[in-house]
């Protein structure tokens, strides 16, 4: 699919701004600056207006991403379970530090409230959400993906 | 009286993407009442009677609102249902898309057809992909059955529903943001004047509410606004979803009338703090909620603004004696961090250095310097921000500062 292929696929209203940038970055990973440049002629706003908004938010990348990005909720209810230790357990496994943007295959972050907090601690890899996380379960979910 | 269920009643019980199955129990009497029976400003006197008030925290009254869009000139207005929910330990908004989300769009489009709007939107948060889901096939069997599109019900009311999906942004639920987010701009906050009901969304009169206050507005219409009013607290009545959490022994979202106090949510619909456990504290409304020690909890829980303890978003989170109380501030700290739009200097400084200086209470130390510090980021945070979540910031510090005495070790 071309970045050209997308676009077509939505009438250039403001208000498809938001979805063609999720729909390029679910496509190509992220949204270097070639790829904002054709978005921003398509929907006839300035470039800079179109890279404001596509760095503003969480759930759409400006660079490319490594293979593997974990992120575990640190956000009241999962940050009162164990999701210290499931981010120290995590750190062991796959030899990274939290926060570390420079390794090219892992990434380990935190994330905001995803809204499952009944089900914490809670875990997202690669946008798979994993629910209810011990300490004891980190290898075998990451497993999965090495 | 206290029995009565809005909200829940029909959860578990009907298959969410039947809308036979609602239809079944009574669904879209509402709307069949409404197009056949009632002009649009009776509808809106029955929600102004009702005395509802909005459940996305401000508590706005409802009926007001619509009024003021329904009686501007404008030919293009918006409804907005408001469904981006990420304040932290709240969920209640997902569970409504989750098991009733015909009651929801029945809700949205009698809201929306009484301000004589064209095109409602629901801006859901972009994590919530499973409800989208949901509530697509919800709108396309809504539409088959004529409550949706053109000439609804064989009447000369037309409506479009847009479900847009957000991209993971805790600002975009403060309305001003969620409008420029739709508008394909930055989630940050405008300045009011003007106010969404008079220029909103593309410059036009917009309507945004609440998810779970408009899954009122049925029965509002169905049972009348007198009686709505006479259920719960008679300064914000009605019946609420409360989401319990932390140490409690049944957590979920319940649902029970305003003014009910935390210690009866806890103990009678949460079972009570989890066993062993001794009660610390709770902080009600998220990540920017008070924080209430047991001699508080019988205080009553209402959208008043007399009511001490702002019920915000209705989570209830019960925080006992061994939790560790630094990881909870670096919790709070780095969620207002992170989440702060960066629009204005207060609160896109004063949360970087919160967080800072709860990173250095982790390792345990805290210096005289920090002391003072933290009390001028509080006070920053609570008199200069630009919008609310610069305040929100504070909140929880602030009762952790004078109710945990965080700062006398
Ligand atoms: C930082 C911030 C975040 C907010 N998040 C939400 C939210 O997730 N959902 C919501 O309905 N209202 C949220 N609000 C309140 C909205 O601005 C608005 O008042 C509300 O949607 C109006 O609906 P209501 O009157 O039915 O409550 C937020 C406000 C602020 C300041
Ligand atoms: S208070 Fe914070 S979130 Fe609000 S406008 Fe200022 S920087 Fe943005």
């Amino acid at each position: 699919m071309t970045i050209e292929k997308i676009l077509l696929g939505f009438s250039p209203k403001a208000e498809n701004i938001l979805p063609a940038l999720k729909k390029v970055n679910a496509g190509f990973g992220y949204i270097d600056e070639e790829k904002a440049e054709k978005i921003a002629a398509y929907f006839s706003v300035p470039i800079s207006q179109l890279y404001e908004t596509a760095t503003f938010y969480d759930l759409i990348n400006t660079k490319k991403q490594p293979a593997l990005t974990i992120k575990v909720c640190f956000s009241t209810h999962c940050a009162l379970k164990d999701a210290k230790k499931i981010i120290v357990e995590i750190e062991n496994v796959l030899h990274v530090k939290l926060g570390d943007e420079n390794n090219p295959k892992f990434r380990l972050g935190k994330m905001s409230c995803v809204g499952r907090c009944g089900e914490g601690p809670v875990v997202m890899v690669n946008n798979k959400v994993y629910e209810r996380v011990t300490v004891v379960m980190v290898r075998g979910m990451l497993e999965e993906y090495l | 009286m206290e029995n009565t269920k809005i909200l829940t009643i029909n959860w578990g019980k009907i298959n969410p993407l039947k809308i036979g199955d609602y239809l079944a129990v009574g669904g879209y009497l509402a709307l069949k009442k409404f197009v056949s029976e009632m002009k649009p400003d009776e509808a809106i006197e029955e929600i102004v009677a009702s005395k509802l008030s909005g459940r996305g925290g401000a508590g706005y009254a409802t009926g007001e609102k619509l009024k003021m869009v329904a009686e501007s000139e404008s030919h293009e207005k918006y409804f907005i249902c408001n469904l981006d929910e990420s304040e932290p330990g709240t969920y209640k908004d997902r569970m409504i898309a989750d098991n009733n989300p015909q009651l929801l769009l029945e809700g949205i489009i009698i809201a929306a057809l009484s301000i004589g709007a064209h095109k409602a939107y629901i801006y859901i948060n972009g994590n919530y992909e499973k409800q989208k889901e949901t509530l697509e096939t919800a709108r396309a069997q809504a539409h088959k059955k004529n409550f949706l599109g053109a000439g609804i019900l064989g009447s000369a009311y037309d409506l479009d529903v847009e479900i847009f999906s957000g991209a993971g942004a805790y600002i975009c639920g403060e309305e001003t943001a969620l409008i420029n987010s739709i508008e394909g701009k930055r989630g940050e906050p405008r300045l009011r004047p003007p106010f969404p009901t008079e220029a909103g969304l593309f410059g036009k009169p917009t309507a945004v509410n609440n998810a779970e206050t408009i899954a009122n507005i049925p029965w509002i219409i169905l049972n009348g606004g007198k009686k709505y009013a006479k259920i719960g607290a008679s300064c914000s009545p009605g019946m609420k979803l409360y989401i319990l959490g932390g140490s409690v022994k049944k957590p979920g979202v319940v649902e029970a009338p305003t003014g009910v106090t935390i210690r009866e949510l806890v103990d009678d619909f949460g079972g009570g703090v989890t066993p062993g456990r001794d009660f610390w504290f709770a902080q009600i409304g998220g990540a920017s909620g008070r924080l209430v020690l047991e001699k508080e909890l019988d205080m009553p829980l209402t959208f008043s603004r007399d009511c001490q303890i702002p019920l915000g978003s209705g989570s209830i989170l019960v925080v006992d004696k061994m939790a560790n109380i630094s990881d909870l501030i670096l919790s709070w700290t780095e969620f207002f961090r992170r989440e702060s739009c960066g629009k204005c200097v207060p609160c896109r400084e004063g949360t970087f250095r919160l967080h800072e200086i709860a990173l250095r209470l982790q390792d345990g130390e805290i210096s005289e310097r920090d002391k003072v510090a933290i009390k001028d980021i509080l006070w920053t945070l609570e008199s200069t921000t630009f919008c609310p979540l610069g305040r929100f910031a504070a909140t929880a510090m602030r009762d952790a500062v004078e109710k945990l005495n965080l700062l006398d070790k």
